[in-house]
């Protein structure tokens, strides 16, 4: 994307950002945090001496932005991207490399020992949970490959595809099918079908909402922080299950542009904002559990019992990074 | 392309020329073109490999069927209704005739989305209805009314207008002896009217079939509103392809319709030229409407167009009802029992409800102004020159109208999704104007329509006076037809900016954050369980309702028909 088509679709405050790229005054990262959390972590870094201006907006405008921008970068960094979309921008060959002073003592899963580009900061679980007013402990699905089970029929809602949640916890469910080459086997195919047919299949988040006003769904797919969230507004009590075979997480990561122009600023920036004293202030402030173990030290305690609540399943999301939109395909134009 | 004594045009004349020739080949031909290379060529070499990937969908061809057989069961259901109306109407004596022709006529103005939403409020899962229905029935499910039957009803009760409009001008052109020298000959009055009166109104009947068949089989805003949980047709599908990345599947699938539209419209033409036959004499007499001898046959039919006329008044009464009503009051009574006029505050005084009306207005407006000077011109232009240079030019604005808007908005998107020489290297698509230009292209076609009758219908010595006096061409366009077909510019003006504020299908694909039009925050708020937006929303029912009402009445005095 060249200057003259930021202009086109960008507001005033993008052009601002575009000129003062190109002046290399403060560094700009994009990152998909709400407004109130964006600005405290720009407050945050000023104080810590890192004049960086965030760009905040949806992970999948930001993501899609990025690959338009891929002629002429305006970002310095990028962060708060989930999983598959930074593997995705890794992939075409957007990102430079860069380990983190805080990289050592990171579990392995958040490494990129590959090709030292994407470290990630924290994570949230994508989860199972009941409504524990209508269900027992002893009838709520233990594991995700229960759901498909009639006892289950039309208790649970899949929500539209394009909601990052929906997609980590349908590659998850597919995972289990996988071979060596990440292949889906006839099975899990079959399964996704059963669970489509089993499930709500809501085209939107108030369609969801009202499956769970309406007392039809009382399980509820969704991720950490939204189980709270929904159980709240509609009104009872959620309990999460730590199910057989591992839930998925899904960790955001952080990296550097390729080509920008304030490389020394950016590391000291990607260095100050992974490190476990921010990471655990932020933990401090919105709750948000972090993945290096020195961070969850140091966080509240809530945030501590969060952080070992439930056991991760595997997943290698370079592996699958490029597969998620075939799969998705799939699933919207055969099973659905 | 050649115009006639090009060298002497003067200069402003020749700017707006290649103007509007741009217009065309950026929004016309361009997209039509990019729509053609992704459904044929994705990779750059000739592949049908889409065809077979639609066809291997298990989604794709259940959209298929269930729209081939929603059109299949609106055809029948709307030509039973929509005759009856006719009959009930105008050949038979029916108490309370002025009451059955507004109910009838409602669907004139309760159209597209706006439509859509009332129904979903009144028949879905928390409608008043629905509430009703359940303390008679309790085990009635919460989405009883979804899926091709919901889908059907909603068709058969809001596309009778071809009916209410055009059929009955035709019925009132039967002859009335014929209907008499039948019953002396000792026909009943059904065997008169089916062996009578309905053969001489048959081409009128197949027209308006084939007008229910095209609006079906682009059915958009009903089956995404009514639809419910896992029910598609067609053009919600293409845009779903669209969503998934899909752009080749999703240019071959608008194609599809494309086709099947086409089909539709040539053989209207067709029926249209054959249709000019109309039996009997050349003074026909007037047709008398028949009192019903037989008693019971007589309640009946009363109580059919009574209960015809309570279906299609039912939900507006309520929407109007419920858009005076606290919104706490909705989902809970079947009846409001109390009013207030706080919702039409809210909407007029709350940004997050008001931007949505305004944006739909700001875009509707644009639109509709930049069609009416394309179509003035190329209009304008057509009329005095007629070589093939102004037809090629007329016939290209004319391209769009065979097109359903899927067509052209999956065009629109493949062409503006990256930057453009076509408009300056600039990329359209997530931008403000994106929008506007689809509906402008796909009003311009009706825009012309009339344009051309109201400039056919001037008196050609008015100008050519003005030219023996003297006064040059932009003079005698400005002072001499401009007044002339004024009226006719105002009136299309205003039914295409009516439209454009329920238009749901090139909405549903162009719009985006910064534009979010009236049609889609309706379509959004069908779908929430927050009382407070469902409130919203029947505020923008009534207001396009009230504007539609307005404007149409309008159009009907000064003799251009419903204009849809």
């Amino acid at each position: 994307m060249t200057t003259k088509d930021w202009l086109t679709g960008a507001t005033a405050l993008l052009c601002f950002l575009g000129t003062s790229a190109a002046t290399a005054e403060p560094l700009i990262a994009y990152s998909p945090q709400g407004e109130e959390r964006a600005v405290w972590i720009a407050e945050q870094a000023q104080s810590a001496g890192h004049d960086v201006t965030i760009l905040a907006a949806g992970g999948g405008e930001l993501f899609d932005r990025i690959l338009a921008e891929r002629a002429n970068p305006q970002a310095d960094v990028v962060f708060g991207l989930i999983d598959a979309a930074m593997a995705t921008l890794k992939a075409e060959g957007l990102f430079q490399p860069y380990v983190p002073k805080w990289a050592e003592g990171l579990p392995e899963v958040y490494r990129d020992d590959a090709d030292h580009m994407v470290y990630k900061f924290w994570q949230t679980p994508v989860v199972i949970a009941y409504n524990a007013d209508a269900l027992t402990e002893a009838d709520a699905p233990a594991s995700w490959l229960q759901l498909v089970e009639d006892r289950y029929a039309g208790k649970y809602v899949i929500g539209p595809t394009t909601w990052q949640t929906t997609k980590t916890y349908l590659v998850g469910m597919l995972l289990r099918f996988a071979d060596e080459d990440g292949e889906i086997s006839d099975a899990g195919w079959d399964f996704m079908q059963e669970l489509y047919d089993n499930a709500i299949v809501a085209d939107s988040a108030d369609a969801k909402t009202a499956a769970f006003v309406n007392d039809e769904a009382v399980i509820d797919l969704n991720w950490f922080g939204g189980v709270g969230r929904l159980a709240e507004n509609v009104g009872y009590k959620a309990v999460m299950v730590d199910t057989e075979g591992g839930t998925p997480f899904i960790a955001e990561g952080i990296a550097i542009m390729k080509g920008t122009d304030q490389l020394d600023d950016a590391k000291a920036f990607v260095d100050w904002f992974g490190s476990p004293e921010f990471m655990a202030a932020y933990a401090a402030e919105f709750g948000q559990v972090p993945v290096h173990p020195d961070a969850i030290a140091a966080a509240p305690d809530a945030v501590r019992r969060n952080a070992t609540l439930l056991q991760p399943q595997p997943i290698d999301w370079d592996v699958v990074a490029p597969r998620i939109d075939g799969w998705i395909q799939r699933i919207e134009l055969d099973i659905r | 392309m050649t115009l006639s004594g090009i060298g002497r045009v003067p200069l402003v004349r020749s700017i707006l020329l290649t103007v509007v020739i741009w217009c065309a080949v950026s929004f016309i031909y361009a997209p039509i073109f990019s729509v053609l290379r992704f459904a044929f060529a994705p990779e750059g070499d000739i592949s049908l490999g889409a065809v077979g990937e639609l066809a291997g969908s298990r989604r794709v061809r259940t959209a298929i069927v269930n729209t081939l057989i929603v059109t299949g069961l609106s055809i029948i259901t709307v030509n039973v209704v929509g005759i009856f109306q006719v009959a009930v109407l105008e050949y038979l004596k029916i108490g309370g005739r002025g009451f059955l022709r507004f109910a009838y006529s409602t669907p004139l103005i309760f159209v597209s989305v706006a439509a859509a939403t009332g129904y979903g409020f009144v028949y879905g899962q928390t409608g008043a209805l629905t509430r009703l229905l359940q303390s008679a029935w309790p085990a009635l499910p919460n989405d009883w009314f979804a899926g091709i039957q919901a889908v059907v009803f909603a068709h058969t009760f809001l596309l009778t207008s071809f009916h209410f409009l055009f059929l009955r001008a035709a019925i009132r052109r039967v002859d009335y002896s014929t209907v008499e020298a039948a019953r002396g000959l000792g026909a009943t009055n059904l065997e008169a009217f089916v062996r009578v009166v309905l053969p001489v109104l048959l081409p009128t009947v197949f027209a308006t079939t084939l007008l229910v068949t095209y609006k079906s089989l682009g059915s958009f805003a009903i089956p995404a509103v009514l639809g419910g949980r896992r029910f598609d047709m067609v053009t919600e599908l293409i845009l779903t392809l669209n969503a998934l990345r899909r752009p080749d599947m999703a240019a071959m699938l608008s194609i599809g319709l494309g086709i099947a539209v086409i089909l539709c419209i040539a053989a209207m033409q067709y029926v249209e030229r054959r249709g000019s036959y109309i039996g009997g004499s050349k003074t026909p007499v007037p047709i008398e409407r028949i009192r019903i001898a037989n008693p019971v046959v007589n309640v009946a039919v009363h109580a059919a167009a009574y209960a015809i006329a309570v279906i299609q008044l039912v939900p507006i009464a309520l929407v109007i009802l419920f858009s005076l009503a606290p919104a706490r009051s909705i989902g809970t009574e079947v009846l409001p029992s109390s009013l207030t006029l706080k919702n039409y505050v809210t909407v007029f005084s709350q940004n997050t409800a008001f931007v949505p009306l305004k944006n739909s207005l700001l875009m509707g407006a644009s639109a509709t102004v930049a069609g009416i000077l394309i179509s003035l011109f190329v209009v304008n232009l057509a009329h005095r020159y007629t070589n093939i240079g102004t037809t090629s030019l007329d016939l290209s604005f004319m391209v769009p109208w065979i097109l359903p808007a899927p067509f052209i908005a999956v065009g629109l998107i493949l062409t503006y999704d990256e930057p453009n020489l076509l408009v300056a290297n600039r990329v359209l698509l997530g931008g403000f104007w994106i929008l506007p230009i689809g509906y402008a292209i796909v009003s311009i076609p009706i825009m012309m329509r009339f344009l051309r009758a109201a400039f056919f219908s001037l008196d050609p010595a008015l100008n050519e006076a003005a030219q023996s006096l003297g006064a040059p061409a932009h003079y005698r366009f400005l002072r001499v037809t401009m007044p002339l077909v004024l009226p006719v510019v105002i009136l299309i003006g205003a039914m295409t900016l009516n439209g454009i504020l329920s238009e749901y299908s090139m909405s549903a694909f162009l719009f985006n954050v910064n534009n979010k039009p009236l049609s889609i925050a309706l379509f959004e708020g069908a779908r929430s369980s927050n009382p407070e937006q469902a409130a919203i929303n029947l505020v923008y029912i009534t207001l396009i309702m009230a504007f539609s009402l307005v404007i149409i009445t309008l159009a009907d005095k000064y003799g251009l028909g419903g204009g849809k």
